[in-house]
């Protein structure tokens, strides 16, 4: 880690960065490697004093959507070689299990957030040009000629420093205090659904290290295998069920785990640290633009954590940003250029996926699309693939849905001739 | 999959009790005189039971189911009354005729208002309750099928055109997995006309299916008897949201809700259920 002195030379006030980034978890370290191997000035603010801080309160399952990103980074290695899992998905339906091809299927990775929040951090301190603050608050946000310049930060002893960057990133999570003070428009979704889950040992499901969810259609629930021989459960049920949780987290969580469909071991498991909970799961999708500041991660589109999309999302989010301003940092083109760029790619990438999370979130049952859906990737592997492609968030709904839905109707057509 | 249930052979026979005779099923030791006692429901028969009562018997518990009179292939004598009291009154002859005096009750569906009418009138003989997908209905009023039952002329007409598919159809149309075949076919050929006109009468002389409610809390609320209570959340007829307050008059009671089950877990998950039981006798 690189000296956080709060007297070095860094943080005398001026414009010293080409970037300043509110937030050191994954997005934001992220886009401070991309930014930095690029030969650009990071200011990197985390409030956490701790430099193995982690969030504690995520299911760490990344879509295979999110590993090319993560391996353009020099990531993929370091995290296997942390222990991390690298599953694929099998997915529990009432028509019945919808499972990879035994030679195929996107990979995902499942890494502890303990193991993986302090990994990307190191990376992102060590690389050439990243400042990382840690312990340090952003309090607000600076501004220079209508646009975004920086933020001030203060430390625990009330110091306060300005950190002036030519362009502001917020990479603080779905609170994003950065967003709020942007006044950054933004759309909310409630979740009728809650999360409890925690770590147990002894008890991988005999899929493992293959990820399992279950479509209980409201209900959900899931398993996932990861590093130190652990597997993360959780359950996801819709709010009527919340008392139950909360009276008991850790009973509840295991018996509710032990009375779905083909159940995995956590009755004969081991639990290793607490039973954890998030009641409030409002999504929120903001415009990730403003001038002079981009948001990312969480800040940008915090979706429902039940498609298990946030992690990836974070890491393709920063790399999409460094690739839109890269060229504005660099002094060939203006700033705005290059978020407007950023606001489309955002837009163009997400925005349909995050219309049928949020539909989702409601606690409603499966709709007659994913009733033809479900039901034919449980008969045709051919539709499996495209949907597990979908769900992976490796293509978007308007490119799933006209190769699935032909199929899928054709699908169920024969086998309801068959029976 | 395996559950590790124990469980022991079933035997079937026949009873003669309350001026007929009913299908039996029976395991365990068969001389005992305390039992695990099943009571079917709508539509349903003794044979719902075979794989509980294997569990019961493994637990080495007396298990014993029978038909209901004009349900499974059990003729109800004449002048029997279609209606909770008689059915709970024929319970009784058949444990006395068994010589069952305490008495493990299982329940599901309709036999949750005639068990439960049969333990109110003999409180001293219920060592356990375990309910699924019934028991205390507070509020309740009835589902759509029930409606249509309870309405002259459009009951007849209804159970006139239940063929086998439409039954089929029905059954399985709010069960999130659909039953097993075999469980549903079965289930159709007991449905007979003398079925279906016990059916009519039976709905028809229950107003009010929750009426018993506030008398049985206040018979049995302090008497701490163990209860499990095991429901399907996808139940279409009695809302799982009544699993809980079956603690109202069983505030011991073990409540598991199962998320991807309907009105039949012991059909959908029989696992899972036998599971919860055998831990339940066990414990």
């Amino acid at each position: 880690m690189p000296s956080t002195d709060p007297h070095s030379p860094i943080f005398s006030d001026g414009p010293a960065y080409d970037a300043v980034i509110v937030g050191a978890s994954l997005a934001g370290c992220a886009t401070a490697i991309g930014l930095g191997r690029a030969g650009l000035k990071v200011a990197l603010v985390e409030k956490q004093p701790d430099p193995a801080a982690y969030k504690r309160t995520c299911s760490h399952f990344i879509q295979a959507s999110g590993v090319p990103a993560i391996e353009r980074l020099g990531l993929l290695e370091p995290i296997e070689a942390a222990g991390a899992a690298r599953p694929r998905v099998h997915s529990w339906t009432r028509w019945g299990w919808i499972t990879p091809p035994p030679d195929g299927g996107s990979r995902g990775i499942n890494l502890r957030r303990e193991v993986l929040d302090p990994l990307v951090r190191t990376t992102a301190a060590e690389t050439p040009g990243v400042e990382m603050l840690l312990g340090w608050t952003a309090e607000r946000l600076l501004r220079e000629e209508g646009s975004f310049a920086g933020v001030a930060v203060r430390n625990p002893k009330g110091e306060e420093r300005e950190l002036r960057g030519r362009l502001t990133i917020g990479a603080d999570g779905r609170d994003s205090r950065i967003a709020e003070w942007a006044e950054a428009p933004v759309k909310t979704y409630p979740n009728a659904r809650f999360a409890y889950g925690g770590y147990f040992e002894g008890a991988n499901p005999e899929q493992a290290p293959d990820a399992v969810v279950w479509f209980m259609d409201p209900q959900w629930a899931a398993a996932f295998p990861t590093d130190e021989g652990l597997t993360f459960y959780a359950a996801m049920p819709t709010k009527e069920r919340l008392p139950d949780f909360k009276r008991d987290p850790q009973g509840a969580l295991v018996d509710y785990l032990s009375l779905v469909p083909d159940p995995p071991p956590i009755r004969k498991g081991r639990p290793v640290g607490t039973v954890f909970g998030k009641i409030d799961m409002t999504s929120r999708l903001r415009r990730p633009t403003a001038p002079g500041l981009a948001l990312i991660g969480d800040a940008a589109l915090a979706a429902d954590p039940l498609f298990g999309v946030g992690c990836g999302w974070a890491f393709q989010s920063a790399e999409w940003l460094r690739e839109s301003v890269e060229p504005a940092l660099q002094g060939s083109e203006p700033l705005d250029e290059g978020l407007a760029r950023y606001r489309r790619r955002h837009a163009r990438e997400l925005n349909a996926h995050s219309f049928f999370l949020h539909d989702y979130s409601t606690g409603r049952r499966f709709n007659p699309a994913e009733r033809l859906l479900f039901s034919a990737a449980t008969r045709d592997a051919k539709t499996a693939d495209v949907l597990e492609r979908f769900a992976t968030r490796q293509i978007r709904p308007q490119e799933m849905l006209p190769r699935a839905v032909p199929r899928a109707l054709a699908v169920n057509a024969r086998h309801a001739l068959a029976r | 999959m395996s559950t590790n249930v124990p469980t022991s052979p079933v035997e079937r026979g026949s009873l003669l009790a309350g001026g007929t005779r009913t299908r039996l099923v029976q395991a365990g030791p068969v001389e005992a005189s305390e039992a695990v006692v099943f009571l079917h429901g709508n539509p349903g028969s003794s044979d719902d039971w075979v794989g509980l009562a294997a569990t019961a018997a493994g637990a080495g518990k007396r298990a014993v189911a029978f038909d209901l009179p004009d349900f499974g292939e059990t003729v109800a004598p004449d002048g029997f009354q279609h209606d909770v009291p008689g059915y709970a009154g024929f319970v009784d002859a058949a444990l006395t005729q068994l010589g069952i005096e305490r008495v493990h009750l299982v329940l599901h569906d309709f036999g949750g208002p005639i068990g439960l009418y049969w333990a109110a009138s003999h409180p001293e003989a219920l060592a356990s309750i375990t309910l699924i997908d019934t028991g205390l209905l507070p509020g309740y009023k009835w589902h759509s099928l029930a409606r249509i039952w309870r309405t002259p002329v459009l009951g007849e007409l209804f159970q006139a055109t239940a063929t086998r598919s439409a039954f089929r159809f029905l059954l399985n149309r709010n069960e999130p997995r659909g039953l097993p075949r075999d469980f549903v076919e079965a289930m159709y050929d007991h449905f007979d006309r003398r079925t279906r006109k016990a059916v009519l009468k039976l709905y028809r002389a229950t107003d009010d299916p929750g009426g018993m409610s506030e008398a049985l809390v206040g018979l049995f609320g302090d008497r701490e008897i163990p209860a499990l209570v095991v429901w399907g959340e996808h139940d279409a007829y009695l809302p799982w949201k009544y699993a809980e307050r079956q603690r109202d008059a069983f505030p011991a009671a073990e409540v598991h809700v199962l998320p991807a089950s309907g009105h039949w877990p012991f059909a959908d998950a029989p696992e899972t259920v036998e599971r919860l039981f055998a831990e339940f006798l066990a414990s």
